[in-house]
């Protein structure tokens, strides 16, 4: 088996792993780190369900290497939660009932809050557009959009 | 995923001396987005990965002496849609980088891998043919230089030998007074690959069109300019009854894909709709009032 090692920090940790070179960049988190909160969904690049941030960037999971991870710096949905207290986009789920079975949930949250560290006045239209690589088959696309959009409201002091 | 072996080079030369020796068997990684989804279908089953992802010189946006721009391969779209150098000197670039599939696919696909892969459902050779962008080749004996619409040659098909690579996508200084403008059809907003394209670049002259280059992509296997269009747009005022012409031209002109997402005659209807629109928006006419 073709093998690599490489070094990554995953939620701010620091992980050193031999890897296939073949392996996915959402099995390497799922399988091997146990970091399950990111989700395999069509593992075809559409859903977005294994969406992840790579040095702030979202991407999908499922269309990286492990390998192509080697010094870059790794934040899933279990990295959002700041010493055991939710972030404000993660109440905002909760409390605009942004999720139904809660199966992109994981996905829709790194989106958002990639396009929240960019968008300081975000609108409707943007946050869709910022969420359009992420599918919710609950169709709860609104709930979604009112937490995006009332976690920047928030934010601006409104 | 077959395993496979996986290489690293970090310079344009490892890269190329890598891929003489592995031949055939080898394929190129840029960002790695349709590569892997490839690979994972069995679509590709290469023996050895060769991926370009340290070859930092690969990787940046640069003006040109004379006002143009050097793109470098391994670019992302989001560095395209998001650069300022691009946002103020090739807006229509920056806008369709920035529309391109979805934020991930953005944050990771890279305009040089874009290229390569050469799927027709895409939407920059279109709007690069417009700019009159050339195409940066390197392999074992030097390099070379293409213009954009001799780059790709068919379905998944480009003039790359076995042994080269993209190293940069540049672009030729605008005329002064030129404009360009783009515009794609998809199918459902969240399909996000067009089945049909159309690029326009210009200079008008008190409602006069000059040096027009106008290009059809997605609809079509290979991104090309439509010269008889051009040619009929060409010194003219932008009416809205020359508009209509030019868009029967382009129905005319190109021999659609016919496939799953969309049959020839549909996406002919569509490509002729999409050129009326573009050019009453550059005319400024209001494209509602007449339907083709």
């Amino acid at each position: 088996m073709n093998t690599k090692r490489i070094t990554v920090t995953v939620n701010k940790e620091r992980v050193e792993a031999v890897v296939p070179v073949n392996r996915l960049l959402s099995d390497f988190l799922r399988d091997d780190l146990v970091l399950t909160g990111t989700k395999r969904g069509c593992e075809t690049g559409i859903c977005g369900a294994c969406s992840i941030l790579v040095d702030g960037d979202v991407v999908k999971s499922c269309l990286s290497l492990a390998v192509q991870m080697d010094g870059r710096s790794l934040t899933t949905v279990e990295g959002l939660a700041d010493d055991g207290s939710l972030s404000a986009l993660q109440d905002a789920f909760m409390t605009k009932g942004g999720l139904q079975c809660g199966f992109c949930t994981p996905g829709f949250l790194m989106a958002a809050t990639d396009f929240l560290d960019r968008e300081s006045a975000p609108t409707e239209t943007s946050v869709r557009q910022a969420l359009s690589g992420n599918i919710c088959r609950c169709t709860g696309y609104q709930g979604i959009v009112d937490a995006v959009l009332a976690v920047a409201e928030t934010r601006n002091g409104n | 995923m077959r395993e496979f072996e996986f290489h690293e080079p970090e310079t344009v030369q490892e890269a190329v001396s890598a891929l003489a020796n592995l031949g055939d068997d080898a394929c190129v990684m840029a960002g790695g987005t349709a590569l892997i989804l490839a690979m994972r279908q069995r679509m590709l089953v290469p023996e050895a990965v060769v991926s370009l992802s340290r070859v930092d010189e690969l990787r940046g946006i640069w003006e040109t002496s004379d006002g143009g721009l050097r793109i470098g391969a391994l670019t992302r779209h989001s560095d395209i849609a998001r650069s300022d150098t691009v946002i103020s000197h090739f807006p229509m670039l920056a806008q369709m980088a920035a529309e391109l599939a979805n934020p991930q696919v953005r944050n990771q696909g890279t305009l040089g891998g874009n290229l390569c892969y050469a799927d027709p459902a895409t939407d920059p050779p279109a709007a690069l043919i417009a700019h009159d962008a050339q195409v940066d080749i390197a392999g074992p004996n030097g390099t070379r230089r293409l213009p954009m619409e001799d780059f790709a040659e068919d379905y998944f098909t480009t003039a790359l030998e076995v042994d080269e690579i993209v190293t940069a996508i540049c672009l030729p200084a605008p005329n002064p007074g030129e404009t360009a403008l783009y515009r794609r059809h998809l199918r459902t907003r969240a399909e996000h690959r067009p089945v049909a394209n159309i690029a326009v670049a210009y200079e008008l002259n008190n409602g006069t069109c000059k040096n027009v280059r106008l290009a059809i992509g997605a609809a079509v296997p290979v991104s090309r300019r439509l010269r008889r269009v051009e040619a009929l747009l060409e010194g003219e005022q932008l009416s809205q009854g020359l508009i209509a012409e030019v868009a029967d031209m382009v129905a005319a002109d190109i021999d659609p894909i016919s496939d799953g997402r969309g049959q020839g005659p549909f996406r002919r209807r569509i490509a002729a709709t999409l050129a009326r629109r573009l050019l009453a928006e550059a005319a400024g006419l209001d494209w509602s009032e007449h339907r083709t």
